[in-house]
């Protein structure tokens, strides 16, 4: 097999693999904005702290998403 | 301005949907080129006096730099000094709304003794990186700039090893972290530039050629002329003439340089030595001409083949190696040198804050050995306070991470998007015009709420926030 055929396939595995951390960060954030729309049902007057600390959670949540997407990206775009 | 938008111009959208059509046709969009760590830009664009050479992503932090500036100078001059009301309206008036906000939402959160301090860091890291990341959605940004010929990582049949992958003037080495760092070893010569240095050379080696042979006929004419004194005497004139005669023909002559003499080889040696050192370091230096010019062939069966690391510059190989774009100012946050140090400041501004508010006592929330012998639970205090320490370095790379990752996320989005749908890509300027504006609140608050916890003593606080 072409060596250089070897390595595209490798990263493109890898980078596909690591990515998978991303379902976490998926998973963190549906459950921070349906606790925050419940919330927000239930007491309609808070929802301009409810939603502020929703994105803030959501913010959190989907930094370990992007710590996976920069794994992927660096194993694309700089591994050689 | 308003009454012109106000709904009956609709058209303008239309016309600025069908310019983005015409102009996808004409100008198709090219497969964007990818690259992690900030570009140099070529030679001559150096800081002055030095050898140190500029990032793009640098460029466009002084440009941040002086908007801040200009914007606070703007503030300054806006805000009355007397306390007198502010005629309503104007940007002043938004960003005061905007700052009397994130005060109150800042005061909910660290409200106590050191306020000012936290507020203070928590406002210029908010400007600063907002700033950074909205640049990503001006126009010209990301996508003006020079264009050099790349090469590629490639399969060296004669060594049967891979090659460090050279672009034109750029060296990349691998750093820390399996980052590279482009290194600009060699200058930028445009392929006009190269021929013309090839051109020069060559004629200086004929005028050597040249000035070498005109002096060797001149000594050959002069030895002549004295073994004819020396046979026939001072006073014969008819020798004489006859000489004359034979030297004015060797004047007339026009003489061609020689190709073959020594002169013209020395001379020429010396460029191609040249030539030789910058191949030598990994330097490009073929004179393949852009898609524009003459002589490119850009037939996409040619493509299959691989092009050799240092293709001969007169082959048809160097005509097929591709142009990238080295744009003149890349959004700063897609950087990771300006998101760490952003960061680190953070970091030691947090450290700095606690030895103010806590003295030296601080330093028991890393190195708690006060409860060791006391209580039986005492070495779980000295492991929790080993963690924070870990966990105040994890900090660095979990804030540098998180922005770079989400804003170099970001500009691979607007390249692709504006690659597969030139014609209506906005969708994603406005994403990208949110996640810029959260991930700057995101890196400023959370540098609020560690301060915050930083001057709270350790021995009282009983509810700590997810760290992350």
């Amino acid at each position: 097999m072409d060596p250089q055929a070897t390595i595209v396939l490798g990263k493109a595995i890898g980078a596909g693999l690591a990515m998978i951390g991303a379902a976490g960060g998926g998973i963190g954030i549906g459950i921070s904005v349906g606790g925050a729309v419940m919330a927000m049902g239930r007491n309609p007057d808070h929802t301009a702290t409810i939603q502020t600390n929703m994105i803030l959670g959501v913010a959190f949540a989907e930094a370990v998403a992007i710590y996976a997407l920069v794994v992927s990206l660096i194993i694309l775009f700089v591994l050689s | 301005m308003n009454s012109f938008w106000n709904g009956k111009r609709r058209y303008v959208a239309l016309l600025l949907f069908l310019a983005g059509v015409f102009v996808a046709l004409v100008v198709p969009p090219v497969i964007p080129f990818i690259q992690l760590a900030g570009e140099n830009l070529p030679a001559g664009y150096d800081i002055p006096f030095t050898d140190i050479r500029i990032t793009n992503t640098l460029v466009a932090a002084v440009i941040v730099w002086v908007l801040l500036l200009l914007f606070i100078v703007y503030i300054a001059r806006r805000r009355p000094s007397d306390g007198s009301e502010v005629p309503p309206g104007g940007f002043y008036n938004m960003f005061e709304a905007l700052y009397e906000g994130l005060m109150g939402f800042i005061g909910g959160i660290a409200g106590g003794a050191h306020f000012r301090l936290i507020f203070n860091m928590f406002m210029t890291i908010f400007l600063i990186v907002l700033l950074s990341n909205w640049m990503s959605l001006i126009p010209g940004v990301d996508t003006v700039g020079f264009i050099h010929p790349h090469v590629k990582e490639k399969f060296d049949a004669d060594t049967g090893e891979y090659k460090v992958i050279t672009t034109d003037g750029f060296e990349i080495y691998q750093g820390f972290l399996g980052i590279s760092y482009v290194n600009g070893q060699c200058d930028w010569i445009s392929p006009a530039d190269e021929a013309a240095a090839d051109a020069a050379a060559l004629a200086a080696a004929d005028a050597a050629a040249l000035a070498a042979q005109q002096e060797q006929l001149e000594d050959a004419a002069y030895a002549r002329y004295q073994a004819a004194h020396v046979a026939h005497g001072d006073d014969d004139h008819a020798d004489e003439t006859s000489d004359d005669h034979g030297e004015d023909s060797h004047g007339e002559e026009v003489v061609e340089p020689s190709t073959t003499s020594a002169a013209y080889d020395e001379v020429l040696a010396a460029r191609v030595a040249e030539k030789q050192a910058r191949a030598d370091r990994g330097c490009y230096t073929g004179v393949a001409p852009a898609p524009w010019q003459d002589g490119y062939s850009g037939d996409k069966d040619a493509k299959k083949e691989p092009i050799p690391l240092h293709p001969d510059p007169s082959s048809e190989d160097a005509k097929r190696v591709p142009w990238v774009v080295l744009p003149l100012v890349r959004v700063a946050s897609t950087d990771l040198n300006m998101t760490l140090t952003i960061a680190i400041i953070s970091v030691v501004m947090t450290q700095y804050i606690g030895f103010k508010a806590l003295g030296i006592g601080y330093l028991t929330k890393f190195f708690n050995f006060g409860t060791l012998f006391k209580s039986p639970l005492g070495g779980i205090d000295v492991a929790v306070g080993l963690l924070e320490l870990i966990g105040d370095f994890a900090k660095i790379l979990s804030f540098s991470f998180r922005l770079l990752g989400a804003m170099f996320a970001g500009a691979i989005l607007l390249f692709v998007m504006s690659f597969l749908v030139p014609i209506l890509p906005w969708p994603f300027f406005i994403l990208e015009f949110f996640v810029g504006a959260i991930q700057a609140l995101v890196f400023a608050l959370l540098t609020a709420i560690f301060m915050n916890l930083a001057t709270i003593s350790h021995h009282h606080d009983d509810d700590h926030a997810d760290e992350h």
